[in-house]
C-alpha cells in the first residue's frame, strides 16, 4: 500500500502540522542565531554582525574538556545501565518472574525519586565512608538510567521470538554462538536505543553533578549553567549549548539509521 | 506464549538492575530520613528530633515552595498533555506530516533540560527573540523570565515534555490503531466519531502514564526553575539545594527534609497515576502491562 | 437493506504496475459472490476499493444504484470483516456490536438492545459482557460478523474472514454464514484463495487472474466449462489435450472424440476434470489407453497418472480402485464432461 488511505485525508491538516513543527523547533532558533552572531543589538530581528566569536570564547572557557567529561560520563552510564537493563528486560518479557508487580515497580522507582534527593542522601554516606564523589555520581546516574533501559528492552523482548534461539540450538549452535550470532544481532536496534537513552541521562545531568562535585567537576551542562546564569554573553551561551545538543542529535540520527537497517 | 523457564534464571537476570537500584535508592532515602530526623547528625551524637521538619513547617519557605512546585508541575503537565496529545493525534492523520512531527519530537529528546532552559531564556527574555519579533521595548515586555508567573519555566517543561507525551502516545497508537480506524470507518464512523470513540480511548492510558511521569519529573527537577525562575519563592529542589550549600551545616538536615518531602510527593503522584491507570484499564477491559 | 453491487472497470496501480486492470463485477442483491484468486492477485484491493479504504485509478463502484466512488468509507454502507477481527479492545463485546449503531446516533440503550439481537444471531448472546481479548479466534470472528451486520450494510465485504481459523471452526463459520444469509439476506462479496470455501459459501464464483475477472459463474460451471486454460489450471484442472475441432468432434492424438455441444471449428484444447475420468481395463470402450506412471493419495481418493499418446492424463478414483503403477489401463472421458477451450488462449497461456 503506497498511498495514505483516503479516510486519512483531511482539510486543514497542513497548517496544524506547521504550527506543531514551529512549537517543537522554535526554542532552538535563538540558539542557532546567537551561535552565529558576533553582535546582535536590541531591536534587530537578525544578528547585526555574523561571526564565530561565541565559539572561540567557548573554547577559551574549556568547552572542549567539558565535552570530553560529558562524553565519558554518558558512555560510562550507558555501558553500565544497558547490559543490566537488557538482562532485566529479558527476564520480565520472557520469564516467569515471582512478585512481578513488585519487581516492576521497584525497577521503575528511580523515575519517582527526584535525583537531587537521591544524590543528597548518597553523598552524605559516601563522604563519611571516604568514597570518591565520582563513584556516587556514576551510581546515581546509572540507577536513574535503569528504568529506561529496562523498559525499552522489555518491550523489545516482548516482540522477540525465542523460537529463533531454540532453532539455532537445534542447528548446532552452542549458548555462546547463539548469544553472538542470533540473540545480540536481533536485539541490536533495541540495545542501541537503550544505550542512547542511558547515555543521555549521563550527558544531560546537571543537579547530580552539582551536588556531588560542588561545581568542581565541569561537564557541558555545568558550563551552560555557569555561563547562562552569569548574565551578558549570549553568543558563548549559545555556542556551548549547541555543543551540548549536536553530539547526541547526531547519535540519534545514527541510532535511527541503525534501527531502520535492523528492521529490514 | 513466551517460554516459561525456571524462575531462578529470571532472578539471576534481574539482579544486575535490581541490586544497584535497591542499594542506591534504599541507602539514599534511609540516610535522608535518618539525617533529617537527627538520627545521623553531621556533627555530634544521634538525637531523634523532628526539629528539621518543624523548623521548615514554621518557615514560609517550605509552604511557598510546595505551592509553587505543585503549580509549576500541574501547569507544565497539563500543557504538555494537551499539546503532546494533539500533536500525536495530528501526526497519525498524515503520512509526511506525521514523519516530520515524529522526527521533530524525537529531536527534542537529546536536548538537556538545562540547555532547553538557556534556549527558552534567549527566546523569552525581555530583550529576547520574541521581544524583537514583536517589536516590544524591553521595559514594556512582560517578565516571562523570572516573573511572578513562572512562564518561561512552564514553557520549557511544556515544550520538552509535550514531545515526550507525543512520542509515548504515538508508540501506543502504532500498535494497530490504523486498522481499528479503518474498521470504524467501514462501520459508519466519521472522522470525529473515530477520534472520540477509537483514537482517544486507545491513547488515554499512555497519555495518563506520560502525564504522571511528567508531573513527578517536573516536581523533582532543579535546573530549569533555578535558571529561569525568581529568587523567591523557591521550588522545592531549589530550596533544598540552597539549604544544602548553606554554610550552617545544620541546614543540611533541613535540605534532606525537603528532599524527603519532595520524594514523598513524587511517589504519591505516581501512585495516583497507577491507580488511575488501573481504573481506566478496568473500564476499558485492558490488562495493565 | 441489501443492495446490488456493481463494479465497473476498476483499475489500481501500485508504483506504476497495475494490480487491477479493469475489474468488472456484479453481485445481485441478497446474493453471495466469492472472488477467488491466487495470493497477490489483488483480491483484497478490490474489497478495499469497494469499501473506500483505497482510491481507484479508474473505474466506478455502485451499490443499489448509488454511485459510491469518491465517498468516504463511513458513508458507503459497506461493512467489512477481515482476516483479523479488528475488535475494539477498549469496548465490551456488546459495545463492539453496538458501535455502528452508536455512531449512527442511536441512544445507548436502544443500540445495546439491538446489538444483543445481532449477538444472538451469531450465537454469542451469553458473551456480551466479555472483553475481546478473552475470546477465541472463532468467537472473535463471530463478533466481527455480528458487528458488521449491525451496521445494516448495503453490501457485506468479507476479506478471507475464516482463513486464520482451524478447519473445524472454519466449517462451523461456513454454516453460520449460510444461516445468516437465510436470516437477513445481505449482499455478500467474499474474497478467498480457498477454492473449496468459494464453492461451499457462494452462489457465484468470480476468478480474478492477472488483474481481471477471468470468468464468473456457478462453481460447477467454472470447473467443467472453464473459459480459459488459466482458469482451468487455477481450479486444479489436470487434463489438457491439444488438438482441433472438426465437424462437432475434437481431433487429437487420442483420435476423434465427439463433443456434447456444438463448437466452432478450429484449434482447441480438450479439457476434462480428472474427477470425471474413469479408469477401465485397456479394452475397446476406452477413449485413451496408456501406462500408469504414478499413483498419489488424495485423502480417501487416489490420483492416477497415465502416460497416453496425447501426453499425461489424470483420473481420480475411489478407495481401493487404483491400479498399480506400470499397469496398462484405459481411460473413459465421459462425453457430457468434455469441454474445448479455444486455442488462441492456449497459445497465450503457454507462451
Amino acid at each position: 500500500m503506497t498511498r495514505a488511505a483516503p479516510l486519512r485525508r483531511r482539510a486543514g491538516v497542513a497548517p496544524r502540522v506547521a504550527l506543531a513543527l514551529v512549537w517543537l523547533a522554535l526554542p532552538l532558533v535563538p540558539l542557532v542565531l546567537w551561535a552565529a552572531a558576533d553582535r546582535w543589538s536590541f531591536p534587530a530581528l537578525l544578528p547585526t554582525a555574523w561571526g564565530l566569536t561565541g565559539w572561540r570564547q567557548a573554547a577559551d572557557q574549556g568547552a572542549a574538556a567539558a565535552l570530553g567529561r560529558s562524553v565519558l560520563l554518558g558512555l560510562v552510564v550507558a555501558a553500565l545501565a544497558t547490559p543490566a537493563g537488557a538482562m532485566a528486560g529479558r527476564a520480565l518479557a520472557l520469564h516467569r518472574v515471582p512478585a512481578r508487580r513488585l519487581v516492576e515497580g521497584l525497577l521503575l522507582a528511580p523515575v519517582a525519586v527526584p535525583p537531587f534527593a537521591v544524590v543528597m542522601g548518597l553523598t552524605t554516606l559516601t563522604l563519611r565512608a571516604g568514597i570518591p564523589g565520582t563513584v556516587a555520581l556514576v551510581c546515581v546516574l546509572t540507577v536513574s538510567a535503569l528504568p529506561y533501559t529496562v523498559f525499552v528492552m522489555r518491550s523489545a523482548y516482548t516482540g522477540y521470538d525465542v523460537g529463533v534461539e531454540e532453532e539455532a540450538r537445534t542447528l548446532g549452535a552452542g549458548p555462546r554462538a547463539v548469544l553472538l550470532r542470533v540473540h545480540l544481532p536481533l536485539a541490536a536496534p533495541a540495545l542501541a536505543t537503550a544505550a542512547f537513552l542511558a547515555f543521555l541521562v549521563g550527558w544531560s545531568d546537571y543537579v547530580v553533578t552539582l551536588v556531588v562535585g560542588g561545581g568542581q567537576l565541569v561537564t557541558l551542562p555545568m558550563l551552560v549553567g555557569a555561563l547562562s546564569s552569569a548574565t551578558g554573553n549570549d553568543a558563548v551561551v549559545a555556542a556551548v549549548s549547541l555543543t551540548a545538543v549536536l553530539p547526541p542529535l547526531l547519535l540519534l540520527v545514527a541510532t535511527a539509521l541503525l534501527a531502520r537497517r535492523g528492521a529490514r | 506464549m513466551p517460554a516459561r523457564s525456571p524462575s531462578r534464571r529470571a532472578l539471576l537476570l534481574l539482579l544486575p538492575a535490581a541490586v544497584p537500584t535497591v542499594a542506591v535508592l534504599g541507602a539514599a532515602l534511609t540516610v535522608a530520613v535518618l539525617q533529617s530526623t537527627g538520627l545521623m547528625p553531621v556533627v555530634g551524637e544521634p538525637d531523634p528530633t523532628t526539629a528539621g521538619y518543624r523548623a521548615l513547617a514554621g518557615d514560609r519557605a517550605l509552604l511557598d515552595g510546595l505551592r509553587v512546585s505543585l503549580g509549576i508541575a500541574a501547569a507544565s503537565t497539563l500543557l504538555a498533555l494537551a499539546v503532546g496529545l494533539g500533536t500525536a493525534l495530528l501526526a497519525r492523520t498524515t503520512r509526511l506530516g506525521g514523519r516530520l512531527l515524529r522526527a521533530a519530537a524525537a529531536a527534542t529528546v537529546p536536548v538537556p533540560h538545562l540547555v532547553g532552559a538557556a534556549a527558552i531564556g534567549l527566546l523569552l527574555a525581555d530583550s529576547g527573540l520574541a521581544a524583537r519579533a514583536l517589536a516590544v521595548e524591553p521595559g514594556d515586555f512582560p517578565p516571562l523570565v523570572g516573573g511572578p508567573w513562572w512562564v518561561a519555566v512552564v514553557a520549557e517543561y511544556a515544550w520538552k515534555e509535550s514531545a515526550f507525551v507525543a512520542l509515548v502516545v504515538l508508540a501506543a497508537l502504532a500498535a494497530g490503531e490504523r486498522e481499528l480506524d479503518e474498521a470504524a470507518a467501514t462501520l459508519g464512523a466519521g472522522p470525529w466519531q473515530r477520534l472520540r470513540r477509537v483514537a482517544l480511548p486507545l491513547a488515554a492510558p499512555s497519555a495518563v502514564a506520560a502525564g504522571g511521569v511528567t508531573f513527578a519529573y517536573v516536581l523533582g527537577s532543579y535546573d530549569v526553575a533555578w535558571l529561569l525562575g525568581r529568587s523567591y519563592p523557591e521550588p522545592l529542589p531549589v530550596l533544598a539545594f540552597r539549604l544544602w550549600t548553606d554554610v550552617d551545616l545544620a541546614r543540611r538536615e533541613q535540605a534532606l527534609a525537603v528532599a524527603v518531602v519532595t520524594t514523598a510527593l513524587a511517589l504519591a503522584s505516581l501512585l495516583a497515576t497507577a491507580a488511575l491507570l488501573a481504573r481506566t484499564a478496568r473500564a476499558t477491559g485492558r490488562t495493565a502491562t | 437493506m441489501s443492495a446490488e453491487l456493481v463494479v465497473r472497470g476498476l483499475v489500481r496501480r501500485f508504483g506504476g504496475t497495475p494490480v487491477l486492470d479493469g475489474v468488472d463485477l456484479a453481485v445481485p442483491a441478497g446474493e453471495c459472490v466469492a472472488l477467488l484468486g491466487p495470493s497477490g492477485s489483488g483480491k483484497s484491493t478490490v474489497l478495499r476499493l469497494v469499501a473506500g479504504l483505497d482510491t481507484p485509478d479508474a473505474g466506478r463502484v455502485h451499490a443499489g444504484g448509488r454511485d459510491l466512488t469518491g465517498l468516504p468509507p463511513e458513508r458507503r454502507g459497506t461493512a467489512m470483516v477481515g482476516q483479523r477481527p479488528r475488535l475494539f479492545p477498549h469496548l465490551s463485546v456488546l459495545d463492539n456490536v453496538a458501535f455502528p449503531l452508536a455512531v449512527a446516533g442511536r441512544r445507548r440503550r436502544e443500540a445495546r438492545a439491538q446489538a444483543a439481537g445481532h449477538l444472538a444471531l451469531v450465537g454469542l448472546a451469553d458473551l456480551a459482557a466479555r472483553r475481546p481479548a478473552t475470546l477465541s479466534g472463532g468467537q472473535e470472528q463471530r463478533v466481527a460478523l455480528a458487528r458488521a451486520l449491525a451496521a445494516s450494510p448495503a453490501v457485506l465485504l468479507l476479506d478471507e474472514p475464516f482463513s486464520a481459523l482451524d478447519p473445524g471452526v472454519r466449517e462451523e463459520m461456513h454454516r453460520l454464514l449460510a444461516d445468516l444469509r437465510a436470516a437477513v439476506a445481505p449482499t455478500v462479496l467474499l474474497v478467498t484463495h480457498d477454492r473449496q470455501e468459494a464453492t461451499v459459501v457462494a452462489d457465484t464464483v468470480a476468478v480474478l487472474l492477472d488483474g481481471r475477472i477471468a470468468q464468473a459463474g456457478p462453481a460447477e460451471e467454472l470447473h467443467t466449462r472453464p473459459a480459459t486454460l488459466a482458469v482451468s489450471r487455477f481450479l486444479g484442472g489436470a487434463n489438457e489435450v491439444p488438438g482441433r475441432v472438426e465437424g462437432g468432434a475434437h481431433v487429437s492424438a487420442l483420435g476423434r472424440l465427439a463433443l456434447p455441444v456444438p463448437v466452432a471449428a478450429g484449434p482447441g484444447v480438450l479439457v476434462v476434470r480428472q474427477e470425471a475420468v474413469a479408469v477401465t481395463g485397456p479394452g475397446d470402450d476406452a477413449d485413451a489407453t496408456g501406462t500408469v506412471t504414478r499413483v498419489t493419495p488424495r485423502g480417501a481418493r487416489r490420483r492416477v497418472e497415465v502416460a497416453t499418446p496425447a501426453g499425461p492424463l489424470s483420473a481420480e478414483v475411489g478407495p481401493g480402485l487404483a491400479p498399480a503403477p506400470g499397469s496398462a489401463v484405459g481411460l473413459v472421458l465421459p462425453v457430457a464432461q468434455r469441454w474445448v477451450v479455444p486455442c488462441p488462449d492456449a497459445q497465450r497461456a503457454e507462451g
